[in-house]
């Protein structure tokens, strides 16, 4: 006899709807949004601009709720969190990469990635070293005391990206990470990100506009007019 | 990194501006603490005892009363102490070098609040070997630039002596310090034997009677049952707490206490309305900011703490300046000016410090608090 046992996915959007109000005018973003994606998958989701691709990536990270539909992710049902309980999951089960990369001008390298570990219940050693282990991991040892305006673009995304994962978190989600970055950085940041899918077991979703970008992906997924219209599998 | 130094980066971003707001939080309390270090000392009346009571004519202070009294007054069984003076205001040198003179049974006047006075014995003795001896309190003495055995000569404004002039010498014995910083030493103590019997009108007169009260007795039943005692004499009497005597002889020149409150109220109103304006700004500034460490999983408390400490941060680095030189001012000119810095000025000091800025940095950390993420990110 053989048994068969398929995973529960990691993540899981049952018919979600989404729209927003523009005075008296409401604009529907999803009518009936799916999606599943498996622990330790690496997602990009393309689409043109007014898809969907941030309202979908607002969703997952919780900082923006669904007009219904179930949204899962690990063990967690964001749809049914309040403000303060999404709050503490992002804290603890997420991490999140900006296109502008979003660090504090007045924090240095390691404060700025620092940061969600003051949300931890950890000593100023512990949080040092995992602050330490994390830049050597981006390529950024020796440059905890160093500013974000002096520094490059692409050596600012690895910073942001330092952060996101200074906490461990599963599943990482990027905004166009590499929207505003020169080819070659890009390519560095985006061998980062398959790095860490491939050795750490990260669930990434990466939203982006970039074909070459989504290449580094295990998937992509094409949103258009709120929905999914293709889903391949590109192999990297 | 703490919640502690990501406030205080937040605060000094903007140096200049953050040391403004502190510049002017440190002028509102250093304005707080002279005004109150004034109240407090010997200028003021909140040193002031509340159970010393005074006894004094109720026609008015310049009217004297009957040495007579004083039995009468001694007779009621509440009444532990008491002791009578009568007052000589003159000049020394220039005429507005206006010193007051109290002429009194040293005994007597020691048994009242010789303590709060600091008489010891020796002073007492030392007024004892010559009748025109007088003692100095110690504000007056530094003021003038007095030391003991030197002799001075004070011209009454009123108070004329039986050869016709107002000239009276005096040689200092001793110098009274106080019990301490809050207490009057702007004065001198005479004999009364030797002033009443040199002085030409009003003789066996005083100008008040000093009682205390036995312990547990309350002092304004006290004060009635000695007024309506001469109620209907020649002289009715007006009896009160020193406290209350010394608020009403200030408030002949000003409501010392409204316009402290007032200055000292329009300085903070003035300040918190600042500080609020700027840190709502400071805020809106950093929206964005505040949505990024929403996203991270900074909580809406998270928020609140942070900027409310950012607020705290202001207000103390401001107020411990403007409490620090309000304390230098107290130390190099405050026995001038009857300044006195008390624990009870600078507890009141810290809880305003507390109480401010919890106050201002409410409002701009609620907005903040309640701005959704994505109202957030779309603020760049």
């Amino acid at each position: 006899m053989t048994i068969t046992t398929q995973e529960e996915p990691y993540i899981e959007l049952n018919g979600v709807r989404k729209g927003f109000k523009f005075g008296t005018e409401g604009i529907s973003i999803f009518s009936d949004l799916n999606l599943s994606i498996a622990r330790g998958d690496f997602v990009a989701v393309m689409g043109p601009s007014g898809s969907g691709k941030s309202t979908l990536l607002n969703i997952l990270s919780g900082i923006d709720s669904p007009d219904a539909g179930k949204v899962r992710i690990g063990k967690s049902h964001l749809d049914r969190m309040g403000e303060s309980a999404r709050s503490s999951w992002r804290a603890h089960n997420m991490g999140i990469v900006f296109q502008f990369y979003n660090l504090l001008p007045m924090l240095n390298t390691a404060q700025n990635v620092e940061l969600p570990l003051l949300l931890k219940p950890l000593t100023r050693k512990q949080r040092s070293a995992r602050v330490d282990t994390v830049l050597d991991l981006v390529g950024l040892n020796g440059r905890q005391k160093q500013y974000p305006n002096r520094m490059s673009g692409g050596q600012q995304q690895r910073v942001g990206i330092a952060r996101a994962i200074v906490t461990d978190p599963g599943l990482l989600l990027c905004d166009e990470p590499t929207g505003d970055l020169d080819r070659k950085s890009a390519n560095d940041i985006l061998e980062m990100l398959g790095f860490l899918n491939r050795e750490l077991n990260k669930t990434i979703v990466m939203v982006t506009h970039d074909p070459e970008a989504a290449r580094f992906a295990r998937r992509t997924l094409h949103l258009d007019k709120g929905t999914f219209i293709e889903q391949g599998m590109d192999s990297q | 990194m703490t919640f502690f130094k990501l406030a205080r980066r937040n605060a000094w971003r903007k140096p200049l501006r953050t040391m403004l707001l502190v510049f002017c939080v440190g002028v509102a309390f250093l304005i707080y603490g002279l005004t109150a270090s004034f109240r407090s000392g010997s200028q003021g009346s909140d040193g002031a005892s509340e159970n010393l009571l005074g006894v004094v004519n109720k026609a008015g202070r310049a009217q004297p009363l009957p040495l007579a009294y004083m039995n009468k007054i001694a007779a009621d069984k509440d009444v532990a102490a008491l002791a009578y003076m009568a007052r000589m205001r003159g000049f020394v040198g220039a005429e507005k070098n206006v010193v007051v003179t109290s002429a009194v049974d040293p005994r007597l006047i020691a048994g009242v609040n010789g303590k709060e006075l600091g008489l010891t014995r020796e002073l007492l003795a030392g007024l004892d070997q010559a009748r025109d001896r007088v003692l100095v309190g110690k504000a007056l003495a530094e003021a003038q630039g007095w030391s003991v055995g030197q002799r001075i000569g004070v011209t009454a404004f009123q108070m004329t002596k039986t050869d016709g002039g107002r000239d009276w010498s005096f040689e200092i014995s001793g110098v009274f310090n106080g019990a301490d910083a809050s207490t009057d030493t702007y004065f001198m103590i005479a004999r009364y034997d030797y002033v009443n019997a040199v002085r030409a009108r009003d003789k066996d007169t005083a100008d008040a009677f000093i009682v205390l009260p036995r312990e547990m007795v309350s002092p304004g039943l006290l004060a009635s049952r000695i007024d309506s005692l001469f109620a209907n004499s020649a002289a009715p009497t007006k009896t009160q707490s020193e406290k209350q005597f010394l608020e009403a002889f200030i408030r002949q020149f000003a409501d010392i206490g409204l316009i402290v409150n007032l200055v000292v109220g329009a300085a903070f109103a003035t300040i918190l309305m600042i500080v609020i304006n700027t840190m709502v700004f400071a805020i809106r500034e950093r929206t964005f900011e505040i949505g990024v460490l929403k996203t991270l999983g900074f909580s809406r408390s998270h928020i609140m703490v942070l900027i409310v400490s950012e607020t705290m941060l202001i207000f103390v680095t401001g107020g411990m300046i403007g409490l620090a030189l309000t304390k230098l001012a107290t130390v190099f000119a405050g026995p001038a000016f009857g300044l006195v810095f008390t624990p009870v000025v600078l507890v009141k000091a810290i809880i305003i410090i507390v109480v401010l800025g919890l106050v201002t940095g409410i409002l701009p950390a609620f907005n903040a608090m309640r701005m959704p993420i994505i109202n957030a990110f779309r603020s760049r």
